[in-house]
This record gives structure tokens, C-alpha cells and sequence, in this order.
């Protein structure tokens, strides 16, 4: 009785103090509330040199603009005084950055620097789109690069049109066709029927020829302009397409195989053929985009030190100090959530599972995968393994070294798998190697065991009852702001055990029990 | 503080009903200290202390460790009629071998002859540990039971056993667990078998669970067993009480099967005993725990 009341006091305390310090936060949280929830963050840098000529010498670039999906801050020009300098709006909706100077034949650095904060967008396509009565006619006519009434770019878009039924039918068939052209990392220009004559081309080409084949079938079209961030310096800058659908500019790489959709890292800069940069001529010139990546937490209007600032107890320094990668930190955080969430299907709710972390480490690997083929694959994986080893199993060996059978045919399963994904681009097969190998093999160990003292139909019960569990840990740990809250709120680690403390406590029936002992509740 | 977790409705008609959560905390971390679980999980150590008590159970004819022992225990043993042959730290009825002489003085299992060979390899296969989750065994030769006519008119094959549950040497609980068409000779409710109620006061059955409904026959023979008396009743209840006394476990799963010969015996304990022993006898744990407080007062 004595340690049960020194564990309620022990409890209490942990709960209150923990409390008492994520209230502290609370207020500031909220009062920062960001409604944007970026999904990356980058500080993006242009930085150009060049020397000035005898006549007045000029750079241009496109600069980006703020939209539902990316927001720019923090935007900035840095360069020397004897530039002038100055952003101009343009007409068809794009924005520039001039920088010009008189002072002949001197070298000159000029840097425009700015926040990104992005986030993805997936595009739903009507089957049909309505018909724009006002669109601006350049989205639909030939241009230099883009030759719509060429015969060839005619032929193939008819061709490929051929037994559609509707609009979304034959955007797809033009996006698979774009796509299926092999990639080069063709630096120069390429236009639409150099794309379509040579049969390989780098982004900018590919994106010509799909603009070329939608507007020669009547869908306005269109070239975009921008940046793939990454935490590196870079020079190649990247486009793609958009289609207007209905009223909406949906966005199309052929050369990623983006379709209707726009990862979280594209930096959208401009529209339009164009040229990213435009300098007088003749003079000496080099560029360089200097990106890094920016740590934030997606709900916080705050930026690192203001993140620091906000309460000596929080993970932030972890983060800004990058000692532990960000994946692994998540996935330490993670993990006695998911465990407490195992902990209450199983003594709460009644669900038998293979292992007890397997559920938390799967639905963590399912995140890289993705879900349904992630969950295939594991099924896949378990029979099969379990399948191969059930001679092994029949044969009399002992425990441990069936082990170490399964675990290297899992091992084998995994790398030919890789391999075969790899030779053949099928690209579910490659994620294979995300699944945590020893777990998983001791789960299909424990399946062919079930398999032969429970019955098959027990054992596929169980499996299924695994996969019940995984999928509930998958919509939890899915939720993206869960890794950012327990970086800001590390206390919940302390209300965890808290909680564990009294479901390890609780005698109540589990809610399975209520259907096993239903005779007896009537 | 969990516990509104769960609807309130529902919550009021469960006290009766003890789950495996209270089971494992109510019942078993506090009356079964975890280093007391060999002498009931060791069939050997467990035949040890209840000669030690002067229990009946099934002889012992002999303990294999090695492999090497197998061909000359073999010899000492086949001089029998019939013999069980189990893996001594087996779960759940694994590994379990009954062998018989039939006319022409071939030993058969479950109606089919098997060698020597067969026999050998069954019991290296035990001692490699292929019924006890990897670990090193033993093999235990004993005594063939064969069942008390009582049960033939019930149903005449396989081995039924009583199970009576006790806690603090208290007789709770008991039913019998017998054989069906469907359950190839094994008395394991989870095996199709049939569970039946004992009315513990008055040592008669009272009805048939087949993990569905309940019936006042055995679903296969039809044989009405409501209010049947149980022979040797008053002896079940003595081994199974001096079974507990004699073991530093206060909640157990008593296991007797009574011999044509001698009677009630009894063949192991269980430190984790089932929880359907309740639906069996349409009976909360905690409400027989109740009632069993109350008469003790008295």
C-alpha cells in the first residue's frame, strides 16, 4: 500500500511539473500560431559577379513572389554602391531585379538574398475542363521554341489524343508520353521538335514539348521558371509547365514526373520562356545560388533564435546543432508515442501483434514507402519469408540458427528486390530497404511459428491484427506537426511515462474481453 | 482513471467478469512470485515436490536429458503396454506423444505404427527444445492414463481433464474439458473441445460450452450430463487443495485426470491459468471470489 501511494505522489509530481512547464509555452505558441505549416524552409542566395564594360552595363534576374503554396521574406539586395538597383513588376505578372552601374570596367558582386518557405500541392484534374472564354492567347500560340503548328508536334499530339475520351484522359497521355522521353543533361537550349526529333532531352526541353503538344490540342500552356532547393550551392536552375484548368494553373515536370503536383522544395520564380538571368552582352560573368536549409517548426511564425529564446526546455539546440540527423531524432521522439499508443491497443483495447515495437517501426518505415504499397510490400515480405522458412521450420532447427536462415533469406529478399527495382525502375520495389530488417525478421519467424502451433488461420488472424496496429501508429505518427510539438514540448516524453505508469496499473476489461466474454455480460 | 475510458454502461456489468489485465495484476503478479514458475512450468521439478506430498500422479518411467540416454531409456521403457512421452517444459499440449502396443506388439500413435526411428527422433527433436521456445529440454516417459469409465458414455475417446482453479488454497473454479468429433482427441477449448461446468459444492456438472452456446448434452453423444455427480469428487477436491499447499504458487490451474485404476491424479499446474473457465461456467472470477470470502467468514 506504502509504494502505491509513494507511486501516486511520484506521478502526480512528474504530471504537474511537466504541466506546469508546457504551460509556460502554450501562450507564446499560439500567440506565433503560423497558418502557413511550410514543410521546408530555405535561405536562398543569388550571387553574381561581373565586370562592367565601357557602356552602362545591366544584370537582370527574376525574383519570386509569395503565393498559397511558397512565401518569401526577408528579401534582400547586398551589393556594392556603386550598382543601382531596383525590382520592377512586370506586366504578365512576373517580378525583376535590375542591377545596373555606369562605372566602366570594374568588378562587381551584387547578392539578393530572401526566405522560402514551401509547401507541396497535389492538383485534383477535372475529367472535362471548362471552356475560358478570355484566355490571353500567348498561352495558346507558337513561339520561337515552342513550335505548336510544326507538322510533327501536330501528328504526335494527334496521335496521341487518339481514342481519349476527355480533357483529363488526354493531358495524361501527352504528361506519359513527355516523360517516357530519356532524360540528358543537355545544358544548352532545346526546343520542342529538337526534344521530339532527338528523342532525349534535360527539363527544359521536355517541358517545351508537352507546352507544345497541350496548346496544339487547344489547352493554354505554359512555361515555368524556378529553383529544386536543396542544402547546396547550385547553378542549374530548373522549369517545368502548367496547364490551365478551369481557372487554376496546374503544374506538370515531365522530367521528375510530377504529375499535377509540386513538391514542397520547388522555388516558383517566373512564367514564361524566358531566361532566369539577362545581362548586357559581352561582359564577364558567373553566378552562383547559394541555398541552406533552414531548421524551423512548420507552426511557428519564429525563426531559430526566437524558437531558442522561446523556453530553456526544448529540443531546439538538438536541431540547430545537427548532431543528431533530423530523420533519427524524429524517429527517437516518436517512439514512445507510438509505444504508449501500442501499449493501449494492447492492454486496452485486446490487439495481439507480432512484437511489440514492430507496429511503430513499420508505420515509421511506411512513411518513407508510402502507405498502401509500403503495406503490400510488408505483407509480401512476412509471407514470404514465413513461407521459406516453414521447411526450416518442419526440418527440426534449433531456434537461433533458424534465425539467422530467416534473417539472411529476408536480407536476400530485400537486395534482389532493390536490385530488380532498380534494373527494371520500378520504384516501390527500391523502398524496400526502409523496413527494419531484424525486427520484421523475427516477425515472420514468429509468424511461421504461429503458422504451425496456432493453425494458419490463427496466425493470419494475428497478422492482421498487426496491420490494424500499424495502420492506427501510421495515422499517428503521419501527423507532421507530432515530431515539431515534442522538440518544443519535450515534456510530453515525461507525461508518457506517466500515462504508461497507469496503464500498467489498469485492471479494467479489454474491450476485445467485452465480445470474448459476451454470454457472461448479458 | 483509465477506466472512463471505457463506456460506464458496460463497465458496471463487467465487475463479475475478471480479464486478463486484472487476471495478471489482481491475481497473478501478487500470488505467484515469478521464481516459483519452474516448479509448475518443469513437469519434473512439479512430480518431485507432489511425490514429495504424496500426491497421486501419472509414474514416472523416465527422464531423458541427452541424447545419448535415449536408447537405453528406451530399452527400460518399452517393456510397457503403454506409455506418454512429454517434452518436460512443453506449452499448451506441444510435443506430447502417447504411444501403445497394439495386438501384434507394434507401437502405434493415434491409431498408426511407428518405428523405433520415429520414436528416437520425436524425443532428440524434444530435447533440442523444438516444443519449448529454443530452450534445452527434457524428455518425461510416464505412465499411459486411461480414463475412468465414467467418461466413455460421455464421450469414449481422448483424455478428458478437470481443471479447478485455487487461490489461497481455496478451490474457486472447475470445469471438465473434454473431447469432440472435431477436436482429434484433445480436451483444449481452443482445440474444439468442450468445456463443462462443475457446481463445486455439489460436485456435479452442469453444462456444455463449445465456445459458442451452451448445451445440457455433449453436443457429439447427445448424452445429457446436467446434475451428473462426479465420482471421486470429494479426492478432486482434497489433491487439488493439498496440490496448492504444497507449492509456494496461490493462484493455480490444477490439472486431474482420474485413471480406470487409480483414481484421481494429477498431471500439471498452470501459474497462468485461462480465463474461460468463466464462460464455461457462466460465472465472474470476482464474484466467486466474493461469495468463496464470504463463506470463510462465516
Amino acid at each position: 500500500m506504502n509504494s502505491q501511494t509513494n507511486l501516486k505522489i511520484a506521478l502526480i509530481l512528474i504530471t504537474a511539473m511537466a504541466l506546469l512547464s508546457i504551460a509556460f509555452k502554450v501562450k507564446p505558441v499560439f500567440d506565433n500560431y503560423d497558418t502557413f505549416n511550410a514543410q521546408t524552409a530555405f535561405k536562398v542566395n543569388y550571387n553574381y559577379f561581373f565586370k562592367s564594360e565601357d557602356q552602362s552595363t545591366t544584370v537582370k534576374t527574376f525574383i519570386p513572389k509569395s503565393n498559397d503554396r511558397q512565401r518569401i521574406s526577408k528579401n534582400k539586395n547586398v551589393s556594392d554602391s556603386t550598382l543601382y538597383f531596383e525590382e520592377r513588376a512586370l506586366i504578365n505578372g512576373n517580378k525583376k531585379a535590375i542591377w545596373n552601374t555606369k562605372k566602366a570596367n570594374t568588378y562587381h558582386a551584387s547578392n539578393y538574398e530572401f526566405i522560402f518557405e514551401g509547401k507541396e500541392k497535389r492538383y485534383q484534374i477535372p475529367v472535362d475542363f471548362k471552356k475560358q472564354p478570355q484566355v490571353d492567347e500567348k498561352y495558346l500560340m507558337p513561339s520561337k521554341n515552342i513550335q505548336v503548328e510544326d507538322d510533327r508536334i501536330s501528328t504526335l499530339a494527334t496521335q496521341l489524343a487518339q481514342g481519349t475520351q476527355n480533357d483529363k484522359e488526354r493531358i495524361k497521355r501527352l504528361f506519359d508520353h513527355v516523360v517516357s522521353i530519356p532524360s540528358a543533361p543537355i545544358i544548352t537550349l532545346t526546343d520542342a521538335v529538337t526534344t521530339l526529333e532527338q528523342n532525349r532531352a534535360s527539363c527544359n526541353g521536355k517541358s517545351r514539348l508537352f507546352v507544345a503538344l497541350c496548346r496544339n490540342l487547344g489547352y493554354p500552356a505554359r512555361i515555368k521558371g524556378g529553383i529544386i532547393l536543396e542544402n547546396i550551392n547550385k547553378r542549374t536552375s530548373h522549369v517545368w509547365a502548367e496547364v490551365l484548368m478551369d481557372t487554376t494553373w496546374v503544374p506538370f515536370d515531365a522530367l521528375n514526373n510530377h504529375y499535377a503536383y509540386i513538391p514542397s522544395n520547388y522555388l516558383e520564380i517566373y512564367q514564361g520562356d524566358e531566361f532566369l538571368i539577362t545581362h548586357s552582352s559581352g561582359i564577364q560573368f558567373d553566378y552562383a545560388y547559394q541555398i541552406d536549409a533552414l531548421n524551423h517548426i512548420p507552426f511557428l511564425k519564429l525563426n531559430s533564435e526566437e524558437i531558442r529564446g522561446l523556453s530553456s526546455v526544448s529540443l531546439w539546440r538538438l536541431v540547430e546543432g545537427n548532431v543528431i540527423p533530423q530523420g533519427a531524432l524524429n524517429l527517437l521522439l516518436l517512439l514512445p508515442v507510438g509505444g504508449l499508443l501500442i501499449a493501449f491497443l494492447r492492454n486496452v483495447v485486446g490487439v495481439k501483434t507480432f512484437g511489440v515495437f514492430l507496429p511503430v517501426l513499420i508505420a515509421f518505415s511506411l512513411l518513407h514507402t508510402g502507405f498502401v504499397s509500403g503495406l503490400l510490400l510488408f505483407i509480401g515480405l512476412i509471407l514470404l519469408v514465413g513461407l521459406v522458412s516453414y521447411p526450416f521450420d518442419k526440418i527440426g532447427l534449433l531456434y537461433t540458427p533458424k534465425l539467422v536462415i530467416s534473417l539472411s533469406i529476408m536480407v536476400g529478399i530485400m537486395i534482389l528486390a532493390t536490385m530488380i527495382g532498380i534494373r527494371y525502375n520500378i520504384t516501390w520495389l527500391t523502398t524496400l530497404t526502409f523496413f527494419p530488417t531484424i525486427i520484421l525478421t523475427i516477425a515472420a519467424e514468429r509468424f511461421s511459428r504461429a503458422t504451425i502451433e496456432d493453425g494458419y488461420k490463427l496466425a493470419l488472424d494475428k497478422l492482421f491484427q498487426t496491420l490494424l496496429a500499424t495502420t492506427v501508429c501510421y495515422g499517428l505518427l503521419s501527423w507532421q506537426a507530432l515530431p515539431s510539438i515534442l522538440i518544443i514540448f519535450p515534456e510530453c516524453i515525461l507525461l508518457i511515462i506517466a500515462m504508461a505508469m497507469l496503464l500498467g496499473r489498469y485492471i479494467g476489461i479489454r474491450w476485445v474481453e467485452f465480445y470474448r466474454f459476451k454470454p457472461l455480460l448479458r | 482513471m483509465l477506466s472512463t475510458i471505457i463506456p460506464m454502461k458496460s463497465h458496471k456489468k463487467t465487475k463479475k467478469v475478471v480479464g486478463l489485465n486484472e487476471r495478471n495484476i489482481k491475481l497473478i503478479y501478487p500470488n505467484n512470485p515469478k521464481r516459483y514458475y519452474p516448479l509448475a512450468d518443469d513437469k519434473v521439478l512439479t512430480k518431485e515436490i507432489l511425490h514429495q506430498y504424496d500426491i497421486p500422479c501419472a509414474e514416472t518411467y523416465a527422464v531423458i536429458e541427452y541424447n545419448s540416454d535415449i536408447k537405453s531409456a528406451w530399452e527400460q521403457c518399452k517393456t510397457y503396454d503403454a506409455l506418454a512421452i512429454k517434452p518436460v517444459r512443453g506449452r499448451g499440449g506441444g510435443g506430447i506423444k502417447i504411444l501403445k502396443k497394439d495386438t501384434e506388439g507394434n507401437w502405434t500413435s493415434s491409431g498408426k505404427i511407428v518405428t523405433e526411428r520415429q520414436v528416437f527422433q520425436h524425443m532428440a527433436a524434444t530435447i533440442m527444445g523444438f516444443y519449448s521456445l529454443g530452450s534445452h529440454d527434457r524428455v518425461l516417459i510416464e505412465e499411459c492414463i486411461e480414463p475412468d469409465p465414467f467418461f466413455d458414455k460421455i464421450y469414449p475417446s481422448g483424455v478428458p481433464d478437470f481443471r479447478i482453479i485455487t487461490l489461497n488454497q481455496t478451490p474457486l473454479m472447475g470445469m471438465l474439458r473434454m473431447p469432440t468429433d472435431r477436436s482429434d482427441g484433445k480436451a483444449n477449448l481452443h482445440q474444439n473441445g468442450v468445456g463443462i461446468g462443475i457446481d463445486m459444492e455439489k460436485g456435479t456438472l452442469t453444462q456444455v460450452y463449445d465456445g459458442t452456446s451452451y448445451y445440457n448434452y455433449h453436443p457429439d453423444s447427445k448424452f445429457v450430463i446436467k446434475n451428473l455427480p462426479i465420482p471421486y469428487w470429494e479426492e478432486i477436491i482434497k489433491i487439488s487443495v493439498d496440490t496448492a499447499n504444497a507449492f509456494p504458487l496461490n493462484y493455480l490451474g490444477v490439472d486431474i485426470v482420474i485413471d480406470k485404476n487409480k483414481g484421481p491424479q494429477i498431471m500439471e499446474i498452470n501459474v497462468r491459468p485461462g480465463l474461460g473457465i468463466q464462460l464455461v461456467n457462466q460465472q465472474g472470477l470476482k464474484e466467486t471470489i466474493e461469495k468463496t470470502n464470504h463463506l470463510r467468514e462465516k
